[in-house]
């Protein structure tokens, strides 16, 4: 399943990459340089070729591990996802962690609280969490905790107090997103005919809550989040660009407005395969917390 | 002898005491932001990259440097001499200059380093030098192939910025990257691409050109260079403390800067122009009284008091105003005339009716103006555009990204565009109105036999640069008569500063901000 489905996103990302108008070149070349340093440059780079010779010299070049060189930019396109591709990591990782410990945390609390106040509020926080646009909560809270308090720094990748306010920006949309599953799957299995069995044998709540109503809850939960591995790593493009870290988001939205054709296929390319690790990862956590899903693939 | 002993002991705490003052001074750190144009350079190989930033301009030194006023300043060439008939150069070089690696710079330096041009796209450069002879230890000599009237600005360049020739090509791919050798003021410590670049002070520094008041090493021990891409971002870092000094503030952002107490901000002459090309093969700009009319409609100096708060100059040709080649036939300049531009568009039989936008044979004079995006355009594209509309002119705004604009040019999709070029050198004209560049950069997509013919004179037949300069003059007026561009605007370059932490010389001198102002910057206690 995972073959056609690369095959399928290669073709997809280098049409849109070579279908967009305007071309590396124009950044490349400087005043004063002539026309015929132009055709050389294009002769290079084999842009004077159909898009299929194009595609299939890419595309072969990345089976045997070459993802050619950037053309504006200038550094092998590997090098330069190596470099930035840690960063990203390090982004979406705690951004990840964050979003699903706290997000998991509020669910629960939401869904086991009785309090109507408890209630509103939380779902207030779940909507501007799912609606508020990134950039700009990552200007309010570059304003409030950096310029205000002066907690942390307004931008950069040093250290771990830079990381802080990029992390609560890309997870502030997470934590609403899986707080919000979290609720409606713990509502949904509370209703289940064993839970009140369990209730009837005497077992306290907490023992319940966790032992039995969690691992039942958290099955949905584990497939929003696999999804959300590439959307992290995705939608931390404008969030990198806000706060001035350097990362493969930062190197896509460059790579895109210079036209820069392989780097902006390498990265893509990245993000996409990192959805379907997530995916796959999703999977097989699902498989192995639950048996049906096991008996059913075999 | 108890005496000697004494001022010995005088002597050694003196000593001491210099030295815990020199750790005071190495201690002096000072972090700057790049220009959004200076950003996502790859590495600091002066002779292969494509793209340089301020930061190099501290690691290489240049033979010669460039002032505000286009002047040329001897720098690691004392002097230099050039043969009547342009044919050959000679250089005499400053004496006691090292490498940061400890070798030597001499004549074999540069005649290491010219050749290595070669196959890369820095060429055209030194295009025109055929061999480089080594004279004597100081002394060497560049014979042409042909008469190269930019040498000494090519040479100014930081693209020229002279590489240490051992560790260049030892190096290789590396140079640049993992390190980088030259003889500037500063060494390069550690680079991160698209995040920062760590300069530490050459000591040994005692070769500055005489546009630094300080001739020995940088006052600054410390220069930490980062990339911040979003403008907002990098105002709050400056604010806050996390940034000392702003290269390349955008116009827009004075006002604010001004309003804070801890901020200062100095305003350098720009290099480049802000302007409205014509397609002078789109009806009706085919016709030259239309095109005459539209220049005539755009007030420079209202736009540089409103828009831009009196900052910058209004521009009234294609070029800066301090390169000679500007200061042509007054007659030809283009400034602002209601009443002539509405005569004409009446002369070109575009009648005014009702409404408010004139009409010829029931076609109204409606009209595409492109801009790409940005604060910068997209604000004064919205005064050109009611400008236009006074003499009863509609233009219809379109945004494109850069590159995407460019693809409009070459499909001649476009009739009127807001937009700006940075060079202080008036090839910029062969650049812009060359025949051979149809579309892009030619986006008046002008080709004209007149034109081409002083282009080519301008661009290849002048021997020296007094010559240059009457041909570019002449090729600039003709451009000028045909009306194929508004100009609109000089911008200024802006660079704000911590000014509780920094000082900085004020007018910088040179070109841009370049090494000879770091050398100045000091930190203030």
């Amino acid at each position: 399943m995972l073959i056609p489905v690369s095959i399928s996103i290669s073709v997809v990302i280098f049409l849109i990459v070579q279908l967009l108008p305007g071309d590396p070149i124009d950044n490349l070349i400087r005043v004063g340089s002539s026309t015929e340093d132009r055709k050389t440059l294009v002769l290079k780079y084999g842009l004077d070729q159909p898009l299929a010779v194009q595609y299939f010299r890419w595309i072969g070049a990345i089976f045997q591990g070459d993802f050619g060189e950037a053309i504006v930019l200038r550094r092998p396109v590997a090098d330069l996802i190596a470099q930035n591709l840690p960063y990203s990591l390090r982004l979406g990782g705690a951004a990840f962690a964050f979003s699903s410990i706290a997000g998991i945390t509020l669910g629960t609390i939401s869904a086991t609280t009785r309090s109507a106040i408890v209630e509103n509020i939380m779902r207030g926080f779940i909507l501007l969490g799912s609606t508020v646009p990134g950039f700009w909560l990552a200007l309010l809270m570059i304003l409030f905790f950096a310029v205000q308090l002066q907690w942390f720094p307004v931008s950069g990748a040093k250290g771990w107090s830079s990381l802080v306010l990029p992390v609560l920006t890309i997870g502030f949309g997470g934590v609403a997103l899986v707080a919000r599953v979290t609720r409606v799957a713990l509502l949904d299995v509370r209703r289940e005919d064993f839970v009140t069995l369990l209730h009837a044998k005497g077992l306290p709540s907490r023992t319940i809550l966790f032992r039995h109503l969690m691992p039942h809850a958290m099955l949905p939960v584990v497939t929003i989040l696999a999804l959300r591995i590439g959307w992290i790593l995705g939608g931390a493009v404008t969030v990198e660009f806000v706060f001035g870290r350097p990362g493969l988001g930062s190197l896509l939205i460059r790579a895109i407005g210079q036209r820069d054709y392989p780097l902006v296929q390498g990265c893509l390319l990245m993000l996409a395969l990192a959805v379907m690790l997530g995916t796959l990862i999703g999977d097989v956590t699902q498989a192995a917390m639950d048996p049906r899903i096991r008996e059913t693939k075999k | 002898m108890r005496y000697t002993i004494k001022s010995r002991l005088l002597a050694g705490t003196t000593l001491i005491a210099a030295g815990f003052l020199s750790n005071a001074v190495v201690a002096q750190e000072v972090t700057i932001a790049f220009p959004a144009d200076e950003l996502g350079a790859t590495s600091y190989n002066p002779v292969t990259s494509n793209n340089l930033n301020s930061a190099a301009s501290l690691i290489y030194d240049r033979l010669i440097e460039q002032d505000a006023d286009q002047s040329y300043h001897p720098h690691l060439a004392t002097s230099w001499e050039e043969s009547t008939d342009g044919m050959s150069w000679t250089f005499h070089l400053k004496d006691g200059v090292t490498f940061h690696d400890g070798s030597p710079f001499n004549a074999q330096s540069v005649a290491d380093w010219i050749p290595d041009f070669a196959d890369t796209e820095n060429a055209y450069l030194v295009a025109a030098v055929a061999s480089v002879e080594v004279i004597d230890n100081l002394t060497v000599k560049f014979v042409m192939s042909r008469p190269e009237p930019s040498l000494l600005y090519n040479l100014a360049s930081t693209f020229m910025g002279v590489p240490g020739a051992a560790a260049f090509d030892s190096m290789g791919d590396d140079f640049g990257v993992s390190g980088a050798v030259g003889t500037g003021p500063f060494k390069l410590d550690s680079f991160a691409i698209g995040l920062e670049t760590v300069l530490v002070r050459n000591d040994d520094y005692a070769w500055a050109s005489d546009l630094s008041e300080n001739q020995g090493r940088a006052h600054i021990g410390k220069i930490t260079f980062r990339e911040v891409p979003d403008q907002s971002t990098a105002f709050l870092e400056l604010k806050t403390g996390g940034i000392d000094l702003l290269l390349g503030v955008p116009t827009p952002f004075l006002e604010i800067l001004k309003a804070e107490s801890n901020v200062a901000v100095i305003q350098m002459p720009g290099t480049g122009i802000n302007y409205m090309p014509i397609n002078v093969t789109s009806a009706p700009f085919d016709n030259i009284k239309v095109r005459e009319a539209t220049g005539l409609a755009i007030n420079q100096e209202a736009i540089v008091a409103s828009i831009y708060n009196g900052v910058g100059a209004p521009a009234h040709n294609f070029l800066i105003s301090s390169l000679p080649e500007a200061d042509v036939d007054p007659a030809l300049n283009v400034s602002f005339d209601l009443d002539r531009a509405k005569m004409l568009l009446d002369e070109a039989g575009w009648m005014m009716g009702d409404g408010a936008v004139r009409s010829k044979d029931g076609v109204p004079l409606s009209v595409k103006l492109f801009t790409q995006n940005g604060e910068e355009f997209t604000s004064l594209t919205q005064v050109v555009q009611a400008q236009l509309a006074d003499v009863g002119m509609e233009a219809v705004i379109t945004v494109f990204d850069s590159s995407t604009i460019r693809d409009e040019y070459k499909n001649n999709r476009h009739q009127l565009a807001v937009r700006g070029y940075d060079w202080n050198n008036s090839d910029i004209l062969d650049w812009f109105f060359s025949g051979k560049r149809l579309g892009y950069p030619n986006v008046s997509m002008w080709e004209d036999a007149e034109g081409q013919r002083l282009n080519d004179v301008a661009m290849e037949d002048s021997t020296n640069s007094d010559e240059r300069i009457a041909n570019f003059k002449a090729y600039h007026e003709y451009v000028l008569s045909q009306h194929l561009f508004v100009p609109i605007y000089q911008p200024t370059k802006n660079i704000a500063y911590n000014s509780d932490r920094l000082s900085v010389p004020d007018p910088v001198r040179g070109t841009r901000f370049r090494s000879q102002t770091v050398l100045d910057m000091a930190v203030v206690e």
